[in-house]
C-alpha cells in the first residue's frame, strides 16, 4: 500500500517537474513582441507597459514594463492572457524642452495564448499639458462640410486617434466647428486620425445623435497628417440619421440583452425609488470616460437591469444623464457593495445588487 | 407655397411603434390625444388655436421647425413635455398652459418667444440650455417641483416681468448663463426665489420683487453677478451670498428679513448703497474667515471636486483657483455706503465706527468659528462710512 503511495506520487511529481521544464524551454515562451516609433522612426529606450484592463488607472502599477532597444523593438514574456499595451517616453528635445510621448496600441486587448504574439507597430504622440496631442500651427486637416453637394453651416468635426476603436463619443481632441460657409482648418500633430463630422438639429456639440440630425464619417480614414502640411480633404458630405437605422442601433448597442445580467434598484436616501437613472459599468475603476455597459433608464419603481458581454471586475455608477459634466438637478450615486464601487461578476450570473442610492446635486 | 391642413377635432394616435412626424404646414385646434412623439421637422410650422387642447401619454412634443401656440393647453400623464430645438424667434408661444411634465418647455439652443404662459406643477418649468437666446415675459411659474425657470449652458435668455410662486426648490436657477435682461421679476413663496450658481454666471438682476421666501437670492460657487435694485421683503433670508461667491450688491432695499443679508464660506460681495430696513439681523457673517480661506479654501474645494468628479466626469469648465482668488483677504467685508434705517444710524452715530452694531452680526459679536477642530477668526464687517439717509427710492 506505501509502495503504491510513493510510487504515485514519484510519477506525479516526475510529471510536474517534466512540465515545468518543458514550459521554461524558450520555444514554449508566450508573450508580446513589436516596435514602437514616433512619426514612422523606431524609438528606441521607450517603455512599454503592459496593462491587464483597458483605461489605465493611474494608480495602478502595470502588470509588466520593458523597454525598447536600439531598432525601437520589445519582447516581453506573458502568461495566456489579454493585455493592453501602452508605449511611453520621456525625452528632452534638442531645444531643452521636456516632452512625454505616449500611445496605446490601436489593436488593444492583445491575446496571449501561446508562444510570442506580434503587436503592429505604432506611432507614440507628443502630449499636451492636458493629456491631449500637441498640435502644430502649420500641421493638420482642412475641408468643406456638405449636405446634398451644399456646404453646411457650423457643423462639428471630431478627431479621433489611432486608438478610439468606436468613432463616437468623446473625441481625443477638442471639436471643431466649421465657419459659416461649412468650411474649416484644425492644427495637427503628425499622426493618423479618423474624422467625423456632425450637425445635430438643435446645434449642439455633443450629445446622441437623433433621427434628422446630419452625421459622416470621413470615407478616406484615417488620414495622414504629415509634418508642415495642411492636408486638404475633399468634400465632406454629410448625410441624414435614418430614425429606423437608429432605432436599430439602438437596440443593438449598448442596451443589448445578455445572458449577464445586474439587478437591483435605484432610490433616493429615503429608499424611495428614483426614476430615469441610467447604471453604468465601467472597467475602469476610475469611472470616467464611456462606461461599457449601460441600462436602460429606470421606471417608476426604480428597477434596473444592466447587461453585460462579459463576466469581470465592474465599477458601478448611477446617474440620470449621460455624458458630459454633472449638473444641478441630476440625481448620481455610485454601488457601495465595496468601498471602489466594483462588483465581481461571473459570466451568464444573474446577480441583484441591491439598492444603489442616488443623491440630487444641486 | 406653403399650406395649412386643419386637422379635425378629437384625434386619438393610439399607436406608439413611432413618431407622428408633422413634415408640412398643419393647424391644430381643439382636442387632440398623443401616445407618440410628435415631431415638427424643420421647414414645417405647427400653429396651435386658443382654445386647443392638447394631452400626450408618456410622450412629448419635439420641434425642430417652428411652432406657434396661443392660448392652448398641454397636459399629459408622465409625458416629457414641449421641446424646442434650435427654433428660431419664429417660434412662438404665448398665453398658453403647461402642466404635469416633467420639462415642461425644454428649449435647446435657438431664440424662442415664450410669453404669458402657465407653467403649473412640471418637475421643471422650463428649461433653457444650448446657447440659447429669446425671451420668457410674463409668464407664471407655479407649484413646479424642482424649478420654476432653469436656465444654462452660456444662454442668454432675458427673462422679464414673471412671477415665480410656489415652487418647491428654486424658483429659477440660472447656471452658467448670463440672461441678457433679469429684470421686473416677482418671487413669492418659493424655497430659493433666485440661485445663481457657478463661476461665469454673472447676470445683472435688475429690480426685481422677492417676498416671503425662505432664500430669496442665494449666490453660490463663485458666482459674481450685479444685484441691483430689488426689493427683498418679509423672506426668511434675503441675500445668501455663499461660497466664495463676490456678487455687487448695490441700489437695493432690504425690508423686514430674517436675515437681510447672509454672507458665508469666503465670500467677498460689494454691498453699497442699499437701504437695510427693520430686518431681524441686517447683516451676518457665518463661517466666513480671510485666515480660513487661506488656509483651507482651496483645499476643501480640491476635495469636494474631486469627490464629484470621481463619477461624474470632469467639469467642462473647471474653475481655477485664480479665477476664485479674492482680491483681497483682510478679514473684512465691505459694507460702506448703506442706509441702515433710522434707528440703525441713531445707534451708528452713538458707538462709532469701531463700533459694534446690533444689527451686524460679525467678528465683533462671535470671534471664532471651529473648523475640523482648528479654530479660525471670523470676519468684520467695514460699516464705515454710513449713509444719512435712503440710497433707494424703492416702493413696497
Amino acid at each position: 500500500m506505501m509502495n503504491n503511495v510513493f510510487l504515485k506520487y514519484t510519477c506525479l511529481l516526475l510529471l510536474l517537474l517534466g512540465c515545468l521544464m518543458s514550459a521554461c524551454t524558450p520555444e514554449n515562451e508566450s508573450g508580446l513582441s513589436g516596435q514602437l516609433l514616433f512619426q514612422d522612426q523606431p524609438l528606441a529606450t521607450a517603455q512599454l507597459e503592459i496593462y491587464l484592463k483597458a483605461d489605465k488607472d493611474r494608480s495602478v502599477q502595470p502588470f509588466a514594463v520593458t523597454t525598447t532597444d536600439a531598432e525601437g523593438r520589445y519582447q516581453v514574456s506573458l502568461p495566456e492572457g489579454s493585455y493592453f499595451v501602452i508605449g511611453k517616453k520621456r525625452e528632452t528635445t534638442d531645444d531643452g524642452r521636456t516632452r512625454m510621448l505616449m500611445a496605446e496600441s490601436p489593436a488593444n486587448p492583445h491575446q496571449v495564448v501561446d508562444g510570442i504574439a506580434p503587436v503592429a507597430s505604432f506611432n507614440l504622440r507628443e502630449m499636451g499639458r492636458e493629456g491631449l496631442p500637441v498640435a502644430d500651427d502649420q500641421t493638420g486637416v482642412s475641408g468643406l462640410i456638405t449636405y446634398q453637394g451644399e456646404p453646411v453651416s457650423r457643423a462639428f468635426i471630431y478627431i479621433y486617434t489611432e486608438t478610439d476603436a468606436v468613432l463616437t463619443g468623446p473625441s481625443s481632441g477638442e471639436a471643431v466647428q466649421a465657419d459659416t460657409e461649412g468650411r474649416f482648418t484644425i492644427n495637427l500633430p503628425v499622426g493618423r486620425y479618423s474624422l467625423v463630422a456632425r450637425k445635430r438639429a438643435d446645434g449642439s456639440r455633443s450629445g446622441a445623435l437623433a433621427p434628422g440630425d446630419l452625421n459622416a464619417t470621413y470615407p478616406g480614414n484615417p488620414v495622414e497628417i504629415r509634418s508642415g502640411e495642411i492636408l486638404a480633404l475633399n468634400d465632406f458630405a454629410l448625410t441624414t440619421v435614418d430614425a429606423e437605422v437608429h432605432a436599430q442601433r439602438q437596440a443593438d448597442g449598448v442596451f443589448t440583452k445578455t445572458e449577464t445580467l445586474l439587478r437591483g434598484q435605484v432610490v433616493d436616501a429615503d429608499d424611495l425609488p428614483v426614476s430615469d437613472v441610467y447604471v453604468f459599468a465601467y472597467l475602469d475603476s476610475r469611472m470616467v470616460g464611456k462606461p461599457v455597459h449601460m441600462s436602460v433608464p429606470t421606471g417608476a419603481d426604480g428597477n434596473f437591469s444592466l447587461f453585460l458581454s462579459d463576466g469581470g471586475t465592474y465599477y458601478i455608477g448611477a446617474r440620470s444623464a449621460f455624458g458630459g459634466p454633472l449638473e444641478p438637478g441630476e440625481w448620481v450615486g455610485t454601488f457601495d457593495g465595496q468601498a471602489d464601487h466594483s462588483v465581481i461578476v461571473t459570466r451568464g450570473a444573474n446577480d441583484d445588487l441591491g439598492m444603489i442610492i442616488v443623491k440630487e446635486f444641486w | 407655397m406653403k399650406f395649412s391642413l386643419l386637422i379635425a377635432l378629437t384625434f386619438f394616435f393610439a399607436t406608439s411603434a413611432a413618431a407622428l412626424v408633422v413634415d408640412q404646414d398643419t393647424v391644430w385646434d381643439g382636442q387632440h390625444s398623443f401616445s407618440e412623439d410628435v415631431q415638427v421637422l424643420p421647414g414645417a410650422t405647427l400653429t396651435v388655436t386658443p382654445g386647443s387642447q392638447l394631452y400626450f401619454s408618456g410622450t412629448r412634443l419635439e420641434v425642430s421647425g417652428r411652432l406657434v401656440a396661443e392660448g392652448a393647453e398641454l397636459s399629459g400623464e408622465n409625458w416629457e413635455g414641449l421641446r424646442l430645438k434650435g427654433v428660431d424667434s419664429t417660434t412662438r408661444i404665448s398665453d398658453c398652459v403647461i402642466k404635469g411634465a416633467a420639462t415642461g418647455i425644454f428649449v435647446q439652443g435657438g431664440a424662442p418667444l415664450l410669453e404669458g404662459l402657465t407653467l403649473f406643477a412640471n418637475k421643471v418649468g422650463i428649461e433653457v440650455r444650448g446657447k440659447a437666446a429669446g425671451k420668457v415675459a410674463n409668464c407664471r411659474f407655479t407649484k413646479n417641483l424642482k424649478v420654476g425657470l432653469f436656465i444654462k449652458d452660456d444662454s442668454t435668455t432675458s427673462v422679464v416681468d414673471c412671477r415665480f410662486e410656489g415652487n418647491l426648490r428654486y424658483g429659477a436657477y440660472l447656471y452658467h448663463a448670463r440672461p441678457q435682461m433679469f429684470q421686473g421679476n416677482m418671487f413669492v413663496n418659493n424655497d430659493t426665489g433666485l440661485m445663481i450658481a457657478y463661476h461665469g454666471t454673472d447676470p445683472e438682476v435688475l429690480n426685481n420683487r422677492f417676498e416671503k421666501n425662505k432664500i430669496a437670492v442665494q449666490v453660490d460657487r463663485a458666482a459674481r453677478p450685479v444685484l441691483r435694485g430689488n426689493l427683498l421683503l418679509g423672506n426668511q433670508t434675503g441675500f445668501y451670498i455663499y461660497r466664495r461667491s463676490d456678487p455687487l450688491v448695490t441700489g437695493n432695499r432690504i425690508e423686514e428679513n430674517g436675515v437681510g443679508l447672509l454672507v458665508a464660506y469666503s465670500s467677498y460681495p460689494e454691498i453699497e448703497s442699499n437701504d437695510f430696513l427693520n430686518n431681524e439681523m441686517a447683516l451676518k457673517l457665518e463661517f466666513q474667515s480671510s485666515s480660513w480661506e487661506a488656509k483651507r479654501g482651496a483645499d476643501a474645494r480640491a476635495g469636494e471636486t474631486s469627490a464629484r468628479s470621481a463619477f461624474a466626469g470632469k467639469g467642462m469648465r473647471s474653475v481655477s483657483e485664480d479665477d476664485r482668488r479674492a482680491k483681497r483677504l483682510d478679514g473684512m467685508v465691505n459694507a460702506g455706503n448703506n442706509w441702515w434705517g433710522r434707528e440703525g444710524t441713531l445707534e451708528l452715530a452713538s458707538i462709532g465706527s469701531d463700533g459694534n452694531p446690533s444689527f451686524i452680526h460679525d467678528g465683533r459679536d462671535q470671534t471664532t468659528f471651529i473648523d475640523e477642530g482648528e479654530e479660525y477668526p471670523l470676519d468684520k464687517v467695514a460699516h464705515f462710512p454710513w449713509r444719512k439717509g435712503p440710497a433707494t427710492e424703492i416702493k413696497r
